[in-house]
């Protein structure tokens, strides 16, 4: 028996229930771990970090001149989810891409949701993140956010919650197809033992997702990267590896007769699908932020001719934007008719003087959350925070009120993961990868993230988070 | 097919790891030359590697005098000099970073470990200097073994071996120029003394030609034959008129129409050399031969860069 | 008013340009208040027309040979006729939007709260007055700011050129919650010494897009064509363009506005010609 440290009462562990039995469907896996020995397991941890470091999955290539790269820590035991969540998961996160989509496309065009009051105008088109340079341009399918990571967390009442759509350059995919390959690398058995819905076949979505996007014949796809310097440069590279596609850079491109081309050994070849994965403002300098040598001058006229898609569109960033956040619910219901599959964490927006009078009064209980922040930065959480730091947001929630949102500290759910005293609870999320193109589609499971500090509630891996494998059991 | 950019990448990769081979055959026959007790001419060796890597001011601004140790520090590992061996391992491991994705796993590592290798000499200093020259070319030659043996044929490869070539042509016109010049200087001074010999074979040594000469002229060393063979054999490896003839072989191969002006470029010249006479050579001056390839080769360079590589 | 427009513009470079992509928005919009009888550019290299996001018609130019000199002539003739307030392209929110260059910072706002009750009650006549301060506190003064000139720069340093106070004026509209839009084009005056390049703001007030000359303190008229509107000069300057190679750049840029009194003869004197 493997000594398991028990979670807290008061959460949800996805192991282990309420009173510290094992869950069903973590059943066989339980059984498998307690017939391995703590050295097999060691020597098995130990194995997967080298493959790690020789395949080169790294996540942060600054001071590149070491040679050396940074792993993200990878957990090896994998967050199970059973079949039946899987499918409530799966209807929630369509549905809910579908009404951002429709959004995207509303606001763009004729703002019936604004005109309707659903949402207050100025909320929207005054947003940073609203670019004008999308007004009245028509996409092909009328698809804005092709690729989305839609961030979900399960509470301690055991019903998951999305805590944060991702509808710019969300990333991470390339861990998930990794973490699992290694899973299966380092325990073929497990896999006999569970049926676990498979995740490979994510490039081969991908890239119909992207060909699918264009209406030319055949369209040319590549992946474009900021260069490699970039701290998510290895799953670009991996994924246009993967795909089978070029992998370009600004200076790679270049615009003629309102159309895109890279340069080739044979010459310019006309490019129509561009998977960026690179901000907005850096595409175009003759159009957003003028000194970057990142993007591809012309770029938005080209786009705006039709001649070229951007996966994801530009501007998508107002819709994920948490000060729109709280909204999406009401989107379903007004593009789809439909009620929320998935639960909305209760915001409170602190642009409103009530709400703001409430956030001040509750700031030890409370989240703040910056609107435009990523990355778990500019942050407060309020229970773990110090009088100082609650101090110091209350300065900056005054001075700038419409730059905050404030939510309720949920007690993300814990598994148990390895860590050095042995196995013990610690909080995760997951972010599954929805794409659409002539329909919907999401592969099962999706990047889990765990906080490796005990208690800490950020799993971002730039913030010492780590990964584990996520399993959606077939039913 | 492929980006400008990944090509000129692949190509700089090759180029800068048969530049740093180079640099270690040049250096080794430098070094075992100049300390030959008799050599009038030790300062002139020394100087050489600097003249063909165009880097004496850069020197001289640092050292007040070439000594065999400030001439090792500076070309063997000195990180601001741009044409040491220790910047060539780094541009190259660059360019292969740069493309990690077009180049296999074992190549990737290979050369992330001569560079991981490298670094280590930098902080632990060189023990033995042979031993050093001789780990360079072996990480060189273990490199192009690990591309041979494990890259799909293609565009990818081309490039490579391309890089490979026009290097590897522009190094043997250098220093077969550098070397001729620098004998004749000492002819020049003392008459009498007979270094010739030790000069030639010295430099055949130094490109691994040595016993490629005696097989094929079984005679003493010197000019003519020397110069027969390093420029116009089309057998020997690390001649102009062979790199000449592969670049032609490898431009071939490459996909699509915009290598017209390489394949006119790189099959004039290497008709030259095909149909030369080394006598005709040695009357029109080897320096001034040599000199005027080595134009053509720089200009074959820009030519490759223009078709294939530039990325605005 | 018929307007007669030669605006010529020569960017020379101290080594060849080997490769650049510009906008030109150097044809006049097609609004209700304007008409183009006709309009012609001249431009070396390809050119592809298209329309932007707010409605102007702007001309991508590609060069992919290089070239030490480029030379952008737009001429033509325009009928003005009394402005009537613009209607929307975009949401008129979405010009609230700050840029970097129409930033309001803690002067700038110091400022504009002066005028908040007067612009409440008073709307248009409100602005205008804002406008006639504003003049006060930023004399014209040519050379001194450049086009990447911040609106909070230009007015700490209390002057500038009709882009700083487009931008400023901007940057007040929009704190104040007024939508405001910058508004590049060509003005005519009988004073030839007079820039005839000019940049001009409209904010929308008593429910239409009203335009405001703050260099001028005056209310635009018949005398003004315009070319382009945007969030700020980036997004409506006549040509915004990047280069690789080049080296120095001088730009010399000339124009030209003559009014035709009386157009309808002039045209058959051309046509006898």
């Amino acid at each position: 028996m493997h000594q398991i440290d028990l979670p807290a009462q008061t959460g949800f562990d996805e192991m282990l229930d309420r009173d510290h039995s094992i869950r069903p469907h973590y059943k066989p896996f339980f059984d498998w771990l307690n017939a391995q020995t703590p050295a097999m397991l060691g020597q098995r941890r130990k194995e997967a970090e080298l493959l790690f470091h020789r395949v080169g999955i790294t996540f942060s290539v600054h001071g590149d001149e070491s040679g050396n790269e940074r792993l993200i820590p990878f957990d090896t035991i994998p967050r199970i989810i059973p079949a039946e969540e899987w499918q409530l998961l799966e209807a929630g996160l369509k549905q809910r891409v579908a009404a951002l989509n429709a959004f995207l496309h509303d606001i763009y065009h004729h703002q019936h949701i604004l005109k309707a009051g659903k949402i207050p105008a100025e909320q929207v088109l005054v947003n940073a993140q609203y670019r004008s340079a999308m007004c009245g341009l028509d996409l092909p399918h009328n698809l804005y956010a092709h690729i989305a990571g839609i961030d979900i967390i399960r509470h301690g009442d055991g019903n998951y919650y999305v805590l944060e759509d991702n509808l710019r350059v969300p990333s991470g995919v390339s861990y998930m197809l990794e973490n699992r390959k290694m899973m299966m690398r380092l325990f073929p058995e497990l896999f006999e033992k569970h049926a676990v819905a498979p995740v490979e076949h994510y490039p081969t979505l991908l890239l119909s997702t992207l060909r699918q996007s264009s209406y030319a014949d055949n369209p040319t796809v590549v992946v474009m990267t900021p260069g490699h310097y970039n701290s998510a440069y290895f799953e670009h590279a991996f994924l246009a590896q993967q795909m089978g596609v070029e992998l370009v850079e600004g200076r790679d491109l270049f615009v003629k007769d309102l159309k895109v081309y890279m340069r080739t050994t044979a010459g310019p070849k006309q490019v129509d699908v561009i998977y960026r994965r690179l901000d907005d403002l850096f595409i175009d300098p003759l159009v957003f932020q003028a000194d970057s040598s990142l993007g591809v001058p012309g770029l938005i006229a080209a786009y705006r001719a039709g001649n070229v898609v951007l996966a994801n569109a530009i501007g998508t960033g107002v819709a994920d934007d948490k000060s729109i956040y709280p909204y999406v619910p009401d989107m379903i219901r007004f593009y789809l008719d439909e009620e929320p599959l998935l639960l909305n964490v209760p915001t409170w927006q602190c642009r409103n003087p009530s709400e703001l009078s409430h956030v001040l009064a509750n700031l030890d209980e409370l989240v703040v959350k910056e609107v435009h922040g990523a990355g778990g930065y500019g942050m407060l959480i309020g229970p773990k925070a110090s009088k100082a730091e609650i101090e110091h947001f209350r300065d900056l929630l005054k001075a700038n009120p419409a730059n905050y949102i404030a939510q309720p500290t949920l007690s993300l759910s814990t598994c148990p993961t390895f860590v050095e005293e042995g196995i013990a609870p610690r909080h995760i999320d997951l972010r599954p990868f929805v794409l659409s193109g002539n329909t919907v589609r999401i592969v099962p499971g999706g990047l889990a993230r765990v906080a490796l500090q005990k208690g800490s509630l950020v799993v971002n891996s730039s913030q010492g988070g780590g990964t584990k494998d996520a399993w959606i059991l077939e039913a | 097919m492929m980006l400008s950019r990944t090509a000129d990448h692949l190509y700089w990769m090759s180029r800068y790891l048969e530049r740093a081979e180079n640099l270690a055959r040049l250096l080794d026959v430098s070094f075992s030359l100049s300390l030959l007790p008799q050599s009038q001419g030790a300062r002139a060796e020394m100087r050489a590697p600097l003249v063909i890597t165009e880097t004496l001011d850069r020197f001289s601004a640092r050292y007040p005098k070439i000594t065999a140790e400030a001439l090792l520090q500076f070309m063997a590992l000195d990180r601001d000099n741009p044409a040491s061996i220790l910047s060539c391992i780094r541009h190259a491991r660059e360019n292969a970073h740069a493309v990690r994705g077009k180049i296999t796993v074992e190549m990737w590592e290979n050369i992330n470990a001569t560079w991981l290798e490298a670094k280590n000499f930098e902080a632990n200093g060189i023990a033995n200097v042979g031993d050093f020259f001789d780990w360079v070319k072996a990480r060189s030659h273990v490199f192009r073994g690990i591309a041979y043996g494990t890259i799909l044929r293609g565009d990818a490869y081309s490039f490579i071996r391309l890089g490979t070539f026009i290097e590897r042509a522009d190094n043997t016109a250098r220093l077969l120029d550098v070397k001729a010049s620098l004998i004749a200087q000492a002819n020049k001074e003392n008459p009498q003394d007979a270094q010739d010999y030790y000069a030639w074979s010295s430099l055949l040594r130094a490109l691994s030609a040595y016993e490629a000469y005696v097989e094929m002229y079984r005679e003493g060393v010197e000019m003519r034959s020397v110069t027969e063979l390093l420029v116009l054999s089309p057998r020997l490896p690390r001649s102009l008129c062979a790199c000449l003839d592969a670049i032609c072989k490898i431009v071939a191969q490459i996909e699509g129409d915009n290598g017209r002006l390489v394949q006119r470029e790189a099959h004039l010249l290497l008709n030259d050399l095909r149909f030369t006479e080394v006598d005709e050579i040695l009357e029109h001056g080897l320096h001034e031969y040599l000199s005027e390839c080595l134009v053509e080769i720089n200009a074959l360079g820009n030519t490759i860069d223009e078709a294939y590589l530039r990325v605005a | 008013m018929h307007l007669e427009i030669h605006h010529e513009t020569i960017y020379r470079y101290d080594t060849p340009v080997s490769h650049s992509v510009q906008l030109l928005r150097l044809s006049p919009r097609r609004d209700p208040d304007q008409t183009t009888v006709h309009w012609q550019l001249e431009m070396p290299g390809t050119t592809d027309l298209t329309i932007d996001a707010y409605g102007n018609e702007q001309h991508v130019l590609t060069l992919d040979q290089p070239v030490t000199e480029i030379r952008i002539v737009a001429q033509g003739v325009v009928e003005t006729r009394p402005p009537i307030p613009q209607r929307d392209v975009i949401p008129a929110l979405v010009f609230r939007q700050a840029t970097s260059l129409t930033t309001a910072d803690d002067a700038i706002k110091a400022f504009a709260h002066n005028y908040q009750r007067l612009i409440e009650k008073h709307g248009r006549h409100g602005l205008m007055d804002l406008m006639a301060d504003l003049l006060d506190h930023m004399p014209y003064t040519p050379g001194q700011t450049d086009a990447s000139t911040p609106a909070q720069e230009s007015f700490a340093q209390r002057l500038g050129v009709c882009q700083d106070h487009a931008h400023v004026f901007i940057a007040v509209c929009r704190y104040l919650g007024i939508p405001a839009r910058y508004v590049s084009g060509y003005l005519y005056t009988e004073n030839d010494h007079h820039v005839a390049s000019h940049a001009w703001v409209e904010a929308l007030t008593d429910g239409a897009w009203y335009a405001f000359d703050v260099s001028n303190a005056c209310i635009p008229d018949e005398r003004y064509v315009r070319l382009a509107i945007g969030l700020d000069y980036l997004d409506a300057c006549p040509v915004r363009g990047l280069r690789r190679g080049g080296g120095a750049e001088t730009m010399v840029s000339h124009t030209r506005v003559r009014s035709i009194l009386h157009f309808q003869q002039h045209q058959q004197q051309q046509q006898q010609q």
